[in-house]
């Protein structure tokens, strides 16, 4: 055990290292052939040389590197890495902030997002499994089916405007008007997006919509692992060794049933992070996604790589934990 | 197993009901009491110093927080002394700055002749950095501060800057100042109501990093907090400022990364002002908040830049006929919803001296366009080239230009906008366009020398068409040093007249301006020159 997550950390280190090479190389590829992004900040006007060149040094744009197209800027590339693995710098973006003080400031925000839409979408979507899964063929278990094909199919760009302009703006403009509903739930749970005064409530809706489409997919593999375990040889012999109902199904079944969907949930944090870029910007929320978003936008290289980077560490991380719980989950897995 | 999985999922819950009646005990949702917190829409400032902050969304903050020498009256665009007594000059280049007594900032300093003078120096000081540097190159010795790139264009380390302050910069006493310019400049004082011009305290230059989140202002609101990055900066009234009280006790700038969800926050009764309308929107705001909208004709100008380093584009007549060839309403009507108004002039149409119909070659007329093309000789180039940045769908209203000069002239185009912006930019700045080429203007001040001199004057900063007419440039020179603000439009109205002549740009559009309130405003104040005016605006 202790091996296999010692060799499962040094395999960190070439992806890690890959990742940001790839993404240094596609942003300094961005700068060679679409120009230098301080020169769009002044727009129309054209600025002094010395002026130019002062904020283009300050931000570490500077590089003649980034005037050679296709160079892959090696010396940048390691002067980067250095500075992010010795001196834990970042770098700044446009606006002369740290990135890892945005990041600070912006991961409080994604992390609540996330347990909102992991919980979401473990809680409803495991129960409308096993809904579904133990009563295979019934009304239960076409509307389970019908409904999460439903959400899988829509994106979750459309789905996160149309539930800001529907949920958030009609529907809670009719609950605004009424003296009776409490503030928090016609102002913060039905708010078209994230707002300071309420910075739970307002959340709620967001972190659905981003758990939603994990949450039909897990509704699903809940369904089809029960129907596959009900009929399995161990169930029968829990249900011969006269066993009452709640503990075949919630011991027996569930457990050996929630295998996959365990593995399922550890990748989603992965995709519900790159689903956050989406719906933190529709919904104004104020995490890393809606950085990530602006920082593409103006072609801040440092932002990126920076939040990518920390992504990509979040990502492996959950991912040698989703493998170790697979040991708790079923006896039968050893890691040597 | 089970109960403990159902023990873990009950408690989540309760977790989470717990924390949402935590988050509602808060603060409720303004009802609009008289003062009351004026909750405006916003987006994340590039900085909060009056020395660097040269975007809209930062201009809107640090005007709350800052205070200058001239203030714009709302109505009329003229300057009116706000901090200042009096800015007098004999000779338009040495100016003489008195100061109005018993200003302080929150931290108690003076507002007196040093503030200035340190503020206008840490800006200009060119390692520095400070984006709004460049407003001081009139002041005498702002060469000196500035280092010069040895070899053009980096990476060798720049030297350092003669001097670290501007020598035109003298004080004479605690209230009074002079400001010698390098050259006469009759628009200096209506040129330092803008935030570039605005005081510093001692304590903000000494820490300008911690004056940035925590800005220690002079204006008619200071700071409650901090900056609150991407989410919000709330603002309360100032004790201290001595001048008109701002209306509402309090403004909360909330932060949006986009637009729409900016829009759909103020549908949801969220905020009380929009200072703009994401133009998809635009017919339903319309629709829904007609009585409620404000609209003028704004400042931002578009034009079609015309190659005069391209040999095709140096007959003034094949200009001329160019321009004659496009009818910007339909074009406004079709891509643009009308949210732009045509140009009939090279300066915004709300500015002192700005006269309608300027531009006489700005009417759509055909048979006069094809006369003045017969009389250059006809198109000799091949397909006529037409320049935008990528990704602000200038496509659309480009391509509908280069439909009526085909239809009007016969003259083939293709369109080039695969450039993002900063690759444009630089195209422009190396005079690499091969066709006429699309640009826009934001005036720096309320003057219309700004829209003249920066873009036409022989090797100005920002002359992308190249274009050099000597009576042009000594126009702009005697009205830089004419004796007062008439005479010296006057001069600038002939300049203009040059230009209308000569056709270097093809003039297009000036955006409108658009502005949603809601109904707990009870009047809304725009000032023409600034835009939202939150501290005049005030709640029902």
């Amino acid at each position: 055990m202790g091996r296999y997550v010692i060799r499962r950390l040094l395999q960190f280190i070439p992806t890690v290292l890959g990742t940001m090479f790839l993404l240094h190389y596609m942003t300094s590829l961005a700068i060679q052939f679409s120009g230098n992004p301080v020169r769009a900040i002044f727009g129309d006007r054209t600025p002094p040389p010395a002026l130019l060149q002062a904020i283009t040094d300050r931000l570490g744009y500077g590089d003649p590197c980034l005037e050679q197209k296709g160079n892959p800027c090696f010396g940048l590339f390691l002067d980067r890495v250095s500075g992010v693995f010795l001196h834990f710098d970042f770098g700044i973006n446009l606006r002369r902030q740290e990135v890892t003080d945005l990041v600070a400031n912006a991961i409080p925000f994604t992390l609540k997002l996330l347990v909102i839409a992991i919980v979401f979408e473990a809680v409803v979507g495991i129960a409308a499994g096993v809904w579904a899964g133990l009563r295979g063929g019934s009304f239960a278990d076409n509307l389970v089916k019908i409904s999460t094909v439903f959400v899988i199919s829509v994106p979750i760009f459309v789905l996160g405007v149309v539930v800001r302009e529907f949920v958030g703006v009609k529907f809670g403009n009719i609950l605004r008007d009424q003296e009776w509903i409490p503030d928090v739930i016609a102002y913060g749970f039905f708010s078209p997006g994230f707002k300071p005064d309420y910075p739970f409530a307002s959340l709620l809706i967001p972190g659905m919509v981003l758990g939603s489409v994990a949450l039909a997919t897990t509704a699903r593999l809940t369904r089809t692992s029960i129907m596959e375990n009900i009929r399995a040889d161990f169930v029968r012999t829990a249900r011969a060794k006269g066993l009452a109902n709640k503990r075949v199904i919630g011991v027996h079944t569930l457990r050996n049933s929630l295998i996959p969907v365990i593995t399922y949930l550890g990748v989603d944090i992965g995709s519900a992070m790159a689903g956050a870029v989406v719906t933190e910007t529709i919904f104004n929320v104020p995490g890393i996604g809606r950085l990530v978003t602006q920082a593409a936008r103006t072609g801040e290289s440092p932002v990126i790589i920076g939040v990518v980077t920390m992504l990509v560490l979040v990502i492996l991380l959950v991912n040698l934990l989703v493998d170790l719980l697979y040991a708790v989950l079923d006896p039968r897995i050893r890691y040597e | 197993m089970r109960g403990k999985f159902l023990k873990v999922a009950v408690a989540a819950t309760a977790t989470a009901m717990l924390a949402t009646a935590c988050g509602g005990g808060g603060s409720s949702d303004a009802d609009g009491d008289a003062g009351g917190t004026l909750r405006v829409y916003a987006t994340e400032p590039a900085s909060l110093l009056p020395s660097n902050g040269n975007d809209e969304p930062s201009s809107l903050v640090i005007r709350q927080l800052y205070r200058g020498l001239v203030k714009y009256n709302a109505e009329t665009g003229e300057p009116e002394m706000e901090l200042a007594e009096s800015i007098t000059s004999d000779d338009q280049k040495l100016w003489t700055i008195k100061l109005k007594d018993g200003y302080t900032f929150e931290n108690g300093e003076p507002v007196d002749a040093d503030a200035f003078i340190r503020s206008w120096n840490f800006a200009a000081y060119g390692p520095n950095a400070q984006n709004n540097g460049y407003f001081m190159k009139r002041i005498a010795g702002y060469d000196d501060v500035t280092a010069k790139d040895p070899d053009g264009d980096g990476p060798e380390e720049a030297a350092a800057p003669v001097a670290e302050t501007m020598s035109g910069l003298k004080k004479v006493d605690d209230l009074t100042f002079t400001v010698e310019l390098s050259a006469p400049f009759t628009g200096f004082p209506i040129t330092v109501g803008y935030q570039g011009f605005f005081p510093m305290a001692q304590a903000c230059i000494d820490d300008v990093e911690a004056c940035n989140e925590t800005p220690i202002g002079n204006g008619p609101y200071k700071i409650d907090g901090t900056w609150e990055h991407d989410i919000e900066i709330n603002l309360v009234r100032s004790d201290t400022w001595k001048g008109e009280p701002g209306k509402s006790d309090a403004v909360n700038h909330r932060i949006f990364a986009d637009v729409d969800s900016g829009y759909a926050a103020f549908q949801a009764g969220e905020l009380d002002v929009m200072y703009t309308i994401p133009p998809a929107r635009f017919k339903d705001a319309k629709a829904n908040y007609g009585d409620r909208l404000f609209e003028q004709p704004g400042v931002s100008y578009n034009y079609v830049g015309l190659p005069l380093y391209n040999e095709n584009f140096q007959d003034k007549r094949v200009r001329q006929a160019l321009s004659m060839a496009i009818d910007r309403q339909s074009i406004i009507d079709a891509v643009f919803d009308g949210r732009y108004a045509a140009a009939t002039g090279f300066v915004a149409p709300t500015f002192q001296g700005a006269r309608e119909g300027a531009c006489t070659y700005c009417k759509k007329d055909v048979e006069k366009a094809k006369e003045l093309l017969a009389e250059a000789g006809g198109w000799k180039g091949d397909k006529l080239v037409l320049w935008a940045n990528a990704g602000n769908s200038h496509e659309a209203w480009l391509q509908a230009v280069g439909d009526q000069i085909k239809a009007a002239l016969g003259i083939d185009y293709e369109l080039k906008v695969n450039l993002q912006f900063p690759e444009y930019l630089e195209t422009a700045d190396n005079k690499a366009f091969t066709g006429p080429f699309r640009l826009g203007w934001l005036p720096d001040y309320p003057y219309l020398e700004t829209y003249l001199s920066p873009i036409f004057t022989t090797g100005a900063s920002s002359n992308h068409t190249t274009i050099s007419n000597t009576e042009f440039d000594s126009l702009m020179k005697q009205g830089d040093s004419a004796a007062t603000i008439d005479e010296a439009i006057s001069l600038y109205q002939q300049g203009e007249d040059i230009l209308a002549e000569e056709m270097p740009v093809i003039p297009m559009f000036w955006r409108k301006e658009a502005a949603i309130y809601s109904e707990n405003v009870d009047s809304f104040v725009w000032n023409r020159v600034d835009g939202a005016d939150y501290s005049a605006t005030s709640l029902k």
